[in-house]
């Protein structure tokens, strides 16, 4: 077994529920298979279709801020209440839709779908 | 879907980028214990579906030449299972998933290595697309 594939979410797959973020690859394995950290390194980014903040968290301690933006009110309750516990304070997470987003033009340098379309 | 992402490009500052990354269900997925295949995994139809509508609204909005794309791959993604029945269950549940896999081992080889541990292994594709400079004279509500 590939000890890299499966080490950052150790066995998680045995104990937790199938609809569940944490079943993802960890965001910054994702990050590295992408490119690097130098993509999100110091930028503003906006992780749409958020869900709990998996990601969103996961790479706030690169970016100078991160947004999350989610359709589901419980999911983003999840987030807020994980960022909170992470103690991360360059990430905000709002309820809203893809498709009216409430932010200004060329308000990001970096937009995430990260198992969103 | 194409909305949306003419939404992206509106939020997006010149030079940003868009990461599209998704489960790839052009491949299938595995069922593995150790080094040896169990199984595949296909993707049930509507997701298939879904991912062709996601795939044709990326390209239309590079087609309309709001982004270019610069540089796409695929990577596998491991899921571990400490027995059959586990993955069983996983898979019984699984929004993208048919729900039951097409084994290619046979019964008493399931049965024997039933208690061992097993992983699904999915493959997960990205795609990073650039924004493209806004044509002069271009409607902010084209775009």
């Amino acid at each position: 077994m590939n000890h890299n594939s499966v080490g950052d979410f150790g066995g998680v797959g045995k104990q937790v529920p199938v609809v569940s973020s944490s079943l993802r690859p960890d965001p910054l394995r994702e990050l590295r298979e992408w490119g690097g950290e130098r993509l999100v390194r110091g930028k503003r980014v906006l992780d749409l279709g958020c869900g709990d903040g998996r990601f969103a968290l996961g790479v706030a301690s690169l970016a100078s801020r991160v947004d999350g933006i989610d359709p589901d009110p419980e999911a983003i309750a999840a987030a807020r209440k994980n960022a909170r516990e992470s103690g991360v304070r360059n990430v905000r997470f709002r309820v809203g839709a893809a498709q009216q987003l409430p932010y200004s033009e060329a308000a990001f340098d970096v937009v995430i779908l990260s198992w969103t379309l | 879907m194409v909305h949306a992402l003419r939404e992206v490009r509106r939020v997006l500052a010149p030079g940003g980028i868009l990461i599209d990354a998704r489960p790839d269900s052009r491949v299938l997925a595995h069922a593995e214990r150790g080094a040896q295949r169990f199984g595949n995994l296909s993707t049930n139809r509507t997701e298939l579906a879904n991912d062709r509508w996601a795939d044709r609204a990326v390209a239309q909005v590079v087609l309309e030449k709001l982004f270019k794309r610069k540089r796409h791959g695929r990577f596998w993604h491991r899921i571990p299972f400490d027995s059959l029945a586990a993955l069983r269950q996983y898979l019984s549940e699984h929004l993208r998933f048919v729900h039951r896999a097409q084994w290619v081992v046979n019964a008493a080889t399931r049965r024997r290595y039933a208690n061992e541990d097993f992983v699904i292994r999915r493959a997960v594709r990205y795609e990073i697309l650039e924004v493209r400079p806004m044509r002069p004279g271009k409607l902010r509500s084209e775009a």
